[in-house]
């Protein structure tokens, strides 16, 4: 298995007057190469979770292992490193900088790995061609459209070969036939071996044929479905 | 290991240079305004430096020793006989009296200086020959010639004429020729100054036979300067003696206490600028919050965040300071200081049309460094670390 967290709480501000359980003994299993989405109002603890399991910061309590490494002691640093190397993120809004060309944006998690600029571009180039989006390269990404907005986020998610790839609320400003696409791309990326973890309260993502599981978080607290 | 790191850095640099390149409008005017302000301070430093250094090649035409007689504190004229009682000190080469005062031209209501001496009697390497641009200095029984400072020419209109006149005590009117005018590299000191024969120096002020305003007092060794002048004092209680030395060290004194004023106006300005600077970095906006985050989610870590601020800062300051100081040196070299010339000029009317060349020593490039970049540098990386630590999960949704 790629993910496995045990018995894992988050207590914001623990201790403090302000102090907030975002979530309470979480186990889940995620098993390498299967897409689960995680179901949930807004303020469920759904971003919290995929906060731990992409090595945002360390559960307050239990066990949390991702890619064989348990994040519990795991200094800030090193969550860092550690997501670098594991973890894809796509953002709800994806999260682009519009002023940075779509170049710049799928090579940003490159540049502190000091990757050189010749192979960061030939890695983006592929990138690009793959998802359709060659001919936007050199456009400021907020130039483009939604449907391209969707793709550089994802090229930015696979750029460094990451194994998993996490998806926080991906489509909640996309139309129906985006969204249906971006389901489609990551079935593809499930199909090529990725690991996908898609946060959602959207029915066209968890009821997607692609999705083998969907666990329902309310109050913080998991519900197998 | 090396080499990445170096390809990290370059990588963040490059970040660095494309984020101030979108934020160009308020990139450019903090770049601007700290231009501006390192261009004063550059200018003030630059001014001071080559005044100071235009002082001490003209003091050299100074005598070494220069004596005054106080009365009640105040100075006096000093008598002829004295030049007895100095002839018996060992180690003087040569006393030569002195008549030198202001004169006021209510016409163009200017001040001159004006210096009437023996000029005959100055010893080798002390005679005003060698500070004339041109003309030359007529024998000892010529009377009615001046030597002039440019400004006196300028003001008095001698281009096409070369006599004019000027009024005594008692209103009637005495002629002059001019005979040659001092160089401009002597401007500081010579610019309004006008030298003529000692006794045309007393017959224009009135100063009666036997009466000098003081004595100049060339000695056989200059490293004995300090030590015949203690004779002097011993010898003649009543005479203020003034070692060359000791002038060039006012001198310093006054362009540094004027350059010092000026440093610490443009220091206060230097201050607002960094304490705003300091409030801008500790601030962030809603974009920049997001960017961090953005980022950080992405990979980078807080060092690389501050890395980016780090070379945003440089490179700011870097540009700054190319720009301020090489406006600085255009300022002074090319415009003669033209902001600070109140200033440093002092309250004479006729101000010298100074050619400045500044000599920016390394250190002076360092100081001005250490008062600029430094702080900046300083103001805004050190509240960067307090955005750096933007959470990477507020990227997230709730």
């Amino acid at each position: 298995m790629l993910i496995e967290l045990s018995g894992v709480s988050k207590i914001y501000n623990q201790g403090r007057a302000n102090e907030v359980r975002a979530l309470t003994n979480i186990d889940l299993v995620v098993e390498q190469g299967s897409m689960v989405c995680l179901k949930g109002p807004s303020g469920s603890g759904k971003s919290t979770l995929l906060a731990i399991i992409g090595c945002i910061f360390p559960p307050t309590s239990g066990r949390a292992a991702i890619a064989d490494r348990q994040l519990a002691r795991l200094p800030d640093r090193f969550l860092t490193l550690h997501r670098r190397e594991t973890i894809g993120f796509i953002f709800q809004r994806f999260n682009v900088l519009p002023e940075l060309t779509v170049l710049d944006n799928i090579t940003l998690p490159l540049l502190p790995l000091g990757v050189p600029p010749k192979e960061r571009k030939e890695r983006a180039q592929q990138l690009m061609a793959r998802f359709g989006i060659s001919h936007r390269a050199e456009f400021p990404a907020g130039q483009i459209s939604g449907g391209e907005l969707q793709r550089v986020a994802i090229a930015r998610a696979l750029i460094n070969n990451q194994p998993i790839i996490l998806a926080d609320e991906p489509t909640a400003h996309l139309d129906t036939v985006l969204s249906w696409e971006f389901m489609e791309i990551m079935q593809q990326l499930q199909a090529a071996g990725k690991t996908i973890v898609i946060a959602s309260h959207d029915p066209l993502v968890f009821e997607h044929p692609a999705v083998e599981r969907t666990v329902t978080i309310k109050d913080g607290r998991l519900h197998a479905s | 290991m090396a080499l990445k790191n170096i390809e990290k850095q370059l990588n963040i640099l490059d970040y660095a240079l494309s984020s101030l390149w979108r934020r160009r409008a308020k990139s450019f005017s903090i770049l601007l305004v700290f231009a501006a302000i390192i261009f004063l301070l550059a200018s003030f430093q630059m001014v001071t430096q080559s005044l100071s250094d235009k002082a001490k090649q003209v003091l050299a035409y100074t005598p070494e020793i220069t004596l005054q007689k106080m009365s009640a504190g105040r100075q006096e004229a000093i008598p002829l006989a004295y030049r007895e009682q100095l002839a018996g000190i060992f180690g003087i080469r040569r006393v030569v009296p002195r008549i030198w005062g202001y004169y006021f031209d209510e016409v163009r209501l200017a001040n001159y200086t004006v210096m009437g001496m023996e000029l005959e009697n100055m010893p080798e390497g002390a005679r005003l020959d060698a500070s004339l641009a041109n003309g030359k200095m007529p024998g000892p029984e010529a009377r009615g010639w001046v030597f002039v400072g440019h400004s006196i020419k300028e003001a008095l209109n001698l281009d096409e004429r070369y006599t004019f006149s000027l009024f005594r005590p008692d209103l009637t009117l005495k002629a002059f020729t001019v005979s040659g005018e001092f160089s401009r590299d002597t401007d500081i000191l010579t610019n309004d100054l006008i030298v003529m024969n000692l006794a045309d120096a007393r017959d224009l002020y009135g100063i009666p036979a036997g009466l000098v305003t003081d004595f100049c007092v060339y000695v056989a060794n200059p490293k004995e300067i300090d030590t015949i002048a203690k004779k002097i004092s011993t010898a003649l209680p009543s005479v203020r003696v003034l070692t060359r030395p000791q002038i060039q060290k006012t001198y310093q004194v006054v362009f540094g206490w004027r350059s010092g004023f000026g440093s610490i106006c443009l220091l206060a300005a230097l201050a607002a600028f960094v304490i705003l600077a300091w409030d801008k970095a500790s601030g962030l906006s809603p974009e920049e919050r997001r960017e961090i985050a953005i980022l950080k989610v992405l990979g980078w870590e807080t060092s690389d965040i501050l890395a980016t601020r780090f070379w945003e800062s440089l490179i700011v300051s870097g540009l700054a300071c190319i720009l301020g100081m090489t406006a600085a040196y255009i300022h002074v070299v090319y415009f003669a200081a033209s902001l600070f010339r109140p200033v440093l000029m002092g309250w004479s009317v006729l101000r010298p049309d100074l050619h400045l060349l500044p000599r920016m020593a390394a250190g002076d490039i360092l100081l001005i460094l250490a008062f600029t970049v430094i702080p900046y540098l300083a103001a805004t990386v050190i509240p960067a670390w307090r955005s750096a630590t933007v959470p990477a999960d507020s990227a997230l949704g709730g």
